[in-house]
């Protein structure tokens, strides 16, 4: 679940820059729902309650205009995740299992992922009605951070913090649940090169078992 | 009392009847009620689950895309949206109304569903397998601990991790989960299906509420209109299941009742108006025929709960019946120039005979099994003594002033001396239509297939069977089910049916199943597993699991200690005391005595599953559709028997007031004649007879053995005027069957045709069987 709201966040809030008050994050979330194809290397740490270690994976995402999302896992194993037309694909080809779910059946997860696309979808009033935002500058590196306002605890939403420098080369986000796993996600834009390499509509062929 | 004041009374106790009676009913459209009997243990089971089976209650609903787009100018939303996406948005919009219990994607269980599978994981010990001698050795091979505790990293990290992480805590083997793979198998199977667009929802009305589903079917329409013009309009919803079947034959049943009624009362007014020329006297009638009307409806809501809307219909035909006493007493007024006080006295004890046997033919109506009829007997026989009563001691009251011309029947005189003058020929005729009618009657066909008397729903039935094509196939109305007089040997014969079904799966005889393992277990698997388990989770094995974890990466301290199996086991009365019990409500069959438990099955070849189960104690298919084909067959055998045993009251009273065997055969030859007769004509054309037929038979006999009563009597002492009072009954009998006919449930019509030849029959065989009585 937590990948999943990571996926949306990299690409909802990669452009962000520094932005603390809510006329700047309008003026952010416009921007970001002219969000188009884009393509992203990644490393991911994850906590897991149940594990002795922290987990760490690397992979690609893809998304494209109309908000479909995919992330490649490359490493450990290869696994597909994605969103797309309001539906959340799985495919593990090592564990031979595969998910195709509706989002809004998805419980707490798809709960949570509706925060990403109203994020996406730049619905600041909705976003603000959740989460108390704030932003922090030194130098030349900013931080945002997404708290879920208090009266909302109940709902388990995620704590959130993405943090970035003036080049907006590399992107750190972070996810903390509210039972103490986390997810930390280190991104950078992916060259001309590598965005040759994969194609998001055949990963989502791939993912949906067709 | 003198005849105003029993005309004041009449005309002011009316209105207050008609208005107790719209206080004290309650219409009842559940076309079952009407049906099934409830006599038997398999009937009632029956009736129940059409009545508030949790299958019954589902909607399947699936959202396509139309091709090709609609026309220009009508489309002004967002056309890129896809099928999956209207369908989350339909799903949480119908959620929210208050006759939805629930709706989701066919392709994914309810978020309950899941909460009540993690539910189970700290008995995970107890319920791991169905056969945990055979999988066992697989589920806690000590070299594959490794892969396992691999798997359920990955489980951690994959969508469904906050779900696995829950269990996991408790049963680090995910061993309760073995057990929900088949559940887990259905989803997927229905996943690949379709594309997103298949739904299910479960009302809360009962299927055969259908004012609440008429209402929430038009909710579930203007929902996705609403979503669907905002998409563009490219999208269609089809909906199947049984409320759909519900509501469509509610409203075909209303119409049948508003038309019935309608044309049959005005057929009467129209027949009475033609034979009296008098509007006074209609106006009359037709009082004294709606105050039986209300009496008899009265008394049906008394003595039932609820009044059925068919019981009205049919109720409605029996103002036809109920007007022959008026009649018969106007054409002697009318005939004699006689009061209408003189000609009921000298009447009444033919119309109390008649009345009589009207009434034994109702009462044995009633006998035959079938439930609506029971009402319609209590209905017919309040509503028969009211319109006697009435006709005795309030008609001349009412008739006071009016002025009766009664009508000429052309060729009623005419046909009475043609029967007189050739009688030899004439009884020689039937004497030989006798005896080949009843070489006939062996080749009468029974109908045996009682969906053959429901409504005609051809074009909905297609429609089901596409929608039906989007979603894995559970066939609602055919299961195994399994009884025993208590929980564990019920559970323990569902679990070995369930062994038995595995088997046939695999077979290929079943496609698919639903079983009740593991959300009930017998204590007696539950003990074997427990075993198993405990044999298995030595200190050995727990440490290479905890090998196994440490090599994925896991936390040995939250994962690695395999709890022993808990002392109790998890009880079915427990169980059904949790959330549970709407997952299997559904399956679990409230009987009278003892547990029923009904395992769902897919496409299945019944013959080899008959064959596939046999041995096994307690437990056997059951079809609804077979139930409901030896209903009708046992239906049939019984309106037999009432048509014989209400022939033989009604011979019993008649020789009780005549007292003369001779007189008896000859008031009853016409009617018996004319049953032989349309059997035979039934036999000959290859019509299915049901006992809806002979249901019509004996009415026309109960009514016919009037017209010999009235006709050997003579209490007129002028055969002519008898026989048009009798003619004119007739009419009047037809005219309201008739009506029965324009209607398109099944029933209605085969009641009109089988009533109406009757009493032609009956009425013209009367001068030719019975000798006219001199006029005295």
């Amino acid at each position: 679940m937590t990948i999943k709201r990571v996926l949306f966040l990299l690409l909802a809030l990669f452009p962000i820059a520094g932005f603390a008050d809510d006329a700047v994050l309008a003026e952010l979330l416009a921007r970001i729902r002219q969000t188009g194809q884009a393509q992203f290397s990644y490393e991911e740490t994850r906590i897991l309650e149940l594990a002795a270690e922290p987990w760490h994976g690397q992979g690609v995402m893809l998304s494209a205009a109309d908000g479909s999302l995919v992330k490649l896992q490359l490493q450990p194993t290869r696994v597909i995740m994605a969103i797309t037309d309001q539906r959340m694909l799985y495919w593990d080809p090592q564990q031979n299992q595969r998910h195709n779910a509706a989002l809004d059946s998805a419980g707490p997860a798809g709960e949570q992922i509706k925060v990403f696309r109203t994020i996406l979808q730049g619905r600041a009033d909705e976003l603000q009605t959740s989460y108390d935002i704030s932003a922090e500058k030194q130098g030349k590196q900013w931080t945002l951070r997404m708290t879920p306002k208090p009266e909302l605890t109940a709902d388990a939403l995620p704590a959130i913090e993405i943090a970035g420098d003036d080049k907006d080369e590399q992107r750190r986000i972070l996810i903390k649940q509210a039972d103490g796993e986390s997810t930390e996600y280190r991104m950078q834009k992916a060259s001309e090169a590598q965005q040759q390499e994969y194609s998001l509509q055949r990963l989502l062929l791939e993912a949906s078992g067709e | 009392m003198s005849f105003v004041w029993r005309k004041r009374w009449f005309v002011l106790l009316f209105p207050l009847l008609l208005a107790i009676t719209f206080w004290q009913i309650k219409v009842e459209t559940d076309l079952n009620a009407f049906f099934t009997a409830t006599d038997d243990e398999d009937s009632r089971l029956l009736a129940g689950l059409l009545k508030s089976g949790e299958l019954s209650r589902r909607y399947l609903l699936v959202v396509e895309k139309t091709e090709p787009a609609p026309a220009a100018g009508t489309s002004a939303g967002d056309t890129s949206i896809s099928v999956a996406a209207l369908s989350a948005r339909l799903v949480t919009q119908l959620a929210k109304l208050d006759d939805v219990e629930q709706v989701w994607p066919a392709d994914q269980p309810p978020r309950d569903w899941v909460d009540a599978v993690a539910s189970y994981a700290p008995y995970h010990p107890r319920l791991f397998s169905l056969n945990p001698e055979t999988d066992a050795p697989e589920l806690f091979d000590p070299s594959q601990l490794a892969a396992k505790a691999d798997g359920l990293k990955q489980a951690l990290l994959s969508p469904q991790g906050s779900f696995v992480k829950a269990i996991a805590k408790q049963d680090p083997l995910l061993l309760s989960l073995n057990g929900f793979k088949a559940l887990q198998s259905q989803f997927q199977q229905q996943a690949k299906l379709g594309s997103g667009g298949a739904l299910i929802l479960q009302s809360r009305p009962a299927a055969l509420d259908s004012e609440a589903q008429t209402r929430l079917q038009a909710a579930i329409h203007a929902n996705f209109d609403s979503l669907n013009a905002e998409a563009g309009g490219v999208f269609k919803l089809s909906m199947a299941g049984v409320p759909v079947f519900s509501v469509a034959a509610q409203s075909e049943i209303s119409q049948d009742v508003t038309l019935v009624s309608v044309v049959s009362s005005l057929a009467v007014a129209l027949v009475f108006l033609f034979l009296f020329h008098s509007f006074s006297a209609l106006h009359w009638v037709m009082m004294v025929q709606g105050a039986s009307f209300v009496l008899g409806t009265l008394a049906t809501a008394l003595v039932f709960p609820q009044v059925h809307s068919l019981t009205l219909a049919l109720g409605a035909s029996l103002i036809g019946i109920s007007s022959d006493y008026p009649i018969h007493v106007m054409v002697h007024c009318a005939k004699h120039r006689n009061t209408p006080l003189s000609a009921v006295r000298l009447l009444w004890p033919s119309l109390l005979m008649g009345g009589l046997t009207t009434v034994i033919g109702y009462g044995a109506l009633g006998f035959t099994g079938f439930p609506g009829f029971e009402q319609i007997a209590v209905f017919a026989l309040a509503s028969i003594i009211a319109s006697l009563g009435l006709t005795r001691w309030v008609l001349p009251a009412l008739l006071t002033n009016s002025s009766l011309h009664s009508a000429h029947l052309p060729g009623i005189a005419a046909w009475v001396d043609f029967c007189g003058k050739h009688r030899k020929i004439l009884l020689g005729l039937f004497a030989v239509g006798v005896v080949l009618a009843g070489l006939c009657l062996p080749q009468i066909r029974w109908m045996d297939d009682m969906q053959k008397l429901a409504v005609d729903m051809d074009l909905l039935k297609q429609q089901d069977a596409a929608v039906r094509s989007h979603f894995s196939s559970i066939e609602p109305g055919r299961f195994v089910l399994i009884q025993a007089d208590d929980w564990e040997t019920a559970l323990q014969r569902s679990e070995a049916a369930e062994r038995r079904l595995q088997s046939l799966k695999q077979a290929g005889v079943v496609s698919e199943y639903h079983g009740l393992f593991p959300w009930l277990v017998s204590a007696q698997l539950q003990a074997e597993n427990a075993k198993f388990y405990q044999g298995v989770t030595t200190p050995a094995f727990q440490q290479a699991w905890q090998a196994g974890l440490a090599k994925a990466g896991l936390s040995v301290e939250k994962l690695g200690n395999l709890l022993p199996a808990a002392p109790e086991p998890l009880l079915p009365e427990n169980v059904m005391a949790s959330s549970v019990r709407h997952i299997l409500s559904g399956q679990i069959v409230t009987g009278q005595t003892g547990v029923m438990l009904s395992l769902w099955l897919g496409e299945h070849d019944p013959d080899k599953l008959i064959a596939g189960l046999a041995g096994l104690e307690g437990t056997r298919y059951f079809s609804q559709k077979d139930q409901l084909d030896h209903l009708a067959s046992k239906y049939r055998d019984r309106s037999l028997v009432m048509l014989g045993i209400g022939i033989g009251v009604m011979a019993l009273f008649i020789w009780l007031q005549q007292r003369d065997m001779r007189k008896v055969l000859l008031t009853l030859l016409p009617s018996l004649a004319s049953v032989l007769f349309i059997f035979a004509t039934w036999a000959l054309m290859g019509e299915e007879v049901s006992f809806l037929h002979v249901i019509g038979l004996l009415l026309s006999v109960s009514l016919c053995v009037d017209y010999g009563i009235f006709f050997i009597e003579n209490r007129g002492k002028d055969a002519d005027v008898t026989y048009h009072a009798i003619a004119s009954s007739t009419l009047t009998t037809i005219a309201s069957f008739g009506a029965l006919g324009l209607g398109k449930t099944p029933t209605l019509p085969i009641l009109a045709l089988s009533v109406s030849l009757g009493v032609t029959l009956g009425f013209l065989l009367c001068p030719l069987l019975i000798q006219k009585p001199t006029n005295k």
